[in-house]
């Protein structure tokens, strides 16, 4: 047998062992095989490096751990489809381990468009001012929080709507400071995240964040701590990311997608503390 | 298999998604997340895109939970699932699943080149991280394969009927695709060397 030889039966002698041992019903062709690779260090080195890579290539299965927004927008998607019952009213409800949160029934996965950052920033302007302007106990009577109902909730309506509906323009109508400029906050939201090793502090909005939900359950404040502390250091990190490649049309839209995340966490705090 | 947070079991958590418990869903989720979502991006190469692959998925497993009636081994059902779903995305997109030559072509024969020295043999060692970066240079049509031979378990039989090639060709794919990640984590460590 030569080296071509070798080589034309090789992939059905290795076929189907996930060891790789060299098996065949033919044992003319094994028993040559054999002989050859035991004179041959090319072929004996190119057997042996075929099945090191099928071994270790092994090892890569279930190797990498998905973000933990793939969780969030699985259970929104579950619960918009009515497959998921309200945890309010199930058993699961006592459970004493942190509850994944899950997005209202209006939110939507993804938006297509990179000028919709302003609109990620400008809901997560509404949201602060809420919850910067009014008294804890005022916000947790309030039925809906979502809306603020001064001048800049009048702004933020139409930000809400672009939240719920297909994407359009939200072009002038965003009048809050930081919604004209809209690489500000998302900056000041890049640098801050939950006191963590290696970890900005967390920004002024963070912090009323993080003091409206310390009225919560003791399981759904961490919960919450830990949602904004991902999602922040996801931001930082594309944000990172995008300040080096600035072409890169798929940091970008996860960039968005890492703020709309954020903007939906504090919406969703809000809604649970009616 | 039992979730040790919510201490119980994947069939409890299977009965209690049918009748729509959260809990249960996410109990599953966490049980098979990492491998969904490895076979994902070793299959696409792309964390973003593998994210939302891993996503479908487990959309389409917990849509069809009600119909699992436990004649194959649950991971079986949605590890085939995820399959489906990102084959399908492949073939959205226009890229080949696998090549459609069922032999070795002449090329193929003739000696490979050897990248540098010949004493940095692979044998011994493969640096992990060297080999997913070499995996993801495979053109699609080979990573499909090795993917789903080598790394996630499939046999041939099974890889050719879920892209639609024959067991030869699948083979003949799984073989081309080690030789090339062979060719690839030489050059890797060649270059290594050379950097010092």
């Amino acid at each position: 047998m030569t080296c071509s030889d070798v080589e034309r039966v090789l992939p059905e002698l290795l076929a189907g062992d996930p060891d790789g041992l060299l098996h065949s019903g033919d044992g003319g062709i094994q028993a040559d095989f054999d002989a050859h690779v035991k004179t041959c260090p090319a072929c004996s080195d190119l057997v042996l490096d075929l099945k090191l890579i099928a071994s270790e290539a092994r090892q890569l299965a279930a190797s990498e751990e998905p973000a933990p927004r793939v969780w969030v927008r699985i259970a929104a998607e579950l619960r918009a489809e009515g497959l998921i019952s309200d945890p309010a009213s199930s058993d699961s409800a006592r459970d004493e381990f942190a509850r994944p949160i899950v997005f209202p029934a209006s939110a939507r996965r993804r938006w297509g468009a990179w000028w919709l950052a302003p609109v990620a920033a400008a809901l997560l302007a509404a949201s602060a001012y809420v919850v910067s302007h009014k008294p804890v106990s005022q916000v947790a009577k309030q039925q809906t929080a979502t809306v603020p109902t001064t001048s800049p909730a009048a702004a933020a309506s139409p930000v809400a709507e672009a939240v719920a509906v297909t994407p359009t323009p939200v072009p002038a109508q965003v009048p809050r400071p930081e919604a004209k400029q809209p690489a500000k906050p998302m900056v000041a939201a890049a640098q801050t995240a939950e006191p963590a090793p290696n970890s900005p502090a967390p920004n002024a909005e963070d912090r009323q964040f993080l003091s409206v939900v310390s009225t919560l359950s003791p399981s759904m404040r961490v919960t919450y701590e830990n949602q904004l502390q991902a999602v922040n250091a996801d931001i930082r990190e594309t944000q990172a990311y995008v300040n080096r490649n600035p072409g890169d049309a798929d940091a970008r839209q996860h960039l968005m997608d890492a703020y709309q995340e954020k903007a939906l966490l504090y919406q969703l705090a809000l809604d649970r503390i009616q | 298999m039992t979730d040790p947070k919510q201490g119980i079991t994947e069939a409890e958590a299977i009965e209690q998604a049918k009748q729509g418990h959260e809990a249960a869903f996410e109990v599953l989720y966490h049980l098979h997340k990492r491998r969904v979502y490895s076979l994902c991006l070793r299959m696409v190469s792309n964390p973003a895109q593998a994210e939302d692959l891993a996503q479908e998925a487990f959309l389409q497993l917990f849509r069809k939970i009600g119909t699992f009636r436990g004649e194959s081994a649950f991971s079986t059902w949605l590890h085939r699932m995820t399959v489906n779903v990102v084959l399908m995305q492949l073939r959205k997109k226009g890229l080949p699943v696998v090549s459609l030559e069922e032999t070795l072509e002449a090329d193929d024969e003739a000696p490979r080149k050897e990248f540098g020295t010949k004493d940095l043999k692979l044998t011994g060692s493969i640096d992990r991280l060297q080999l997913q970066r070499a995996i993801d240079k495979l053109p699609p049509g080979y990573r499909t394969v090795f993917v789903l031979h080598d790394v996630e378990g499939f046999e041939h039989n099974e890889i050719a009927h879920m892209v639609g090639c024959s067991i030869g060709n699948s083979k003949s794919q799984l073989h081309k695709a080690r030789l090339k990640l062979r060719d690839y984590l030489k050059f890797m460590r060649a270059e290594k060397a050379k950097t010092g």
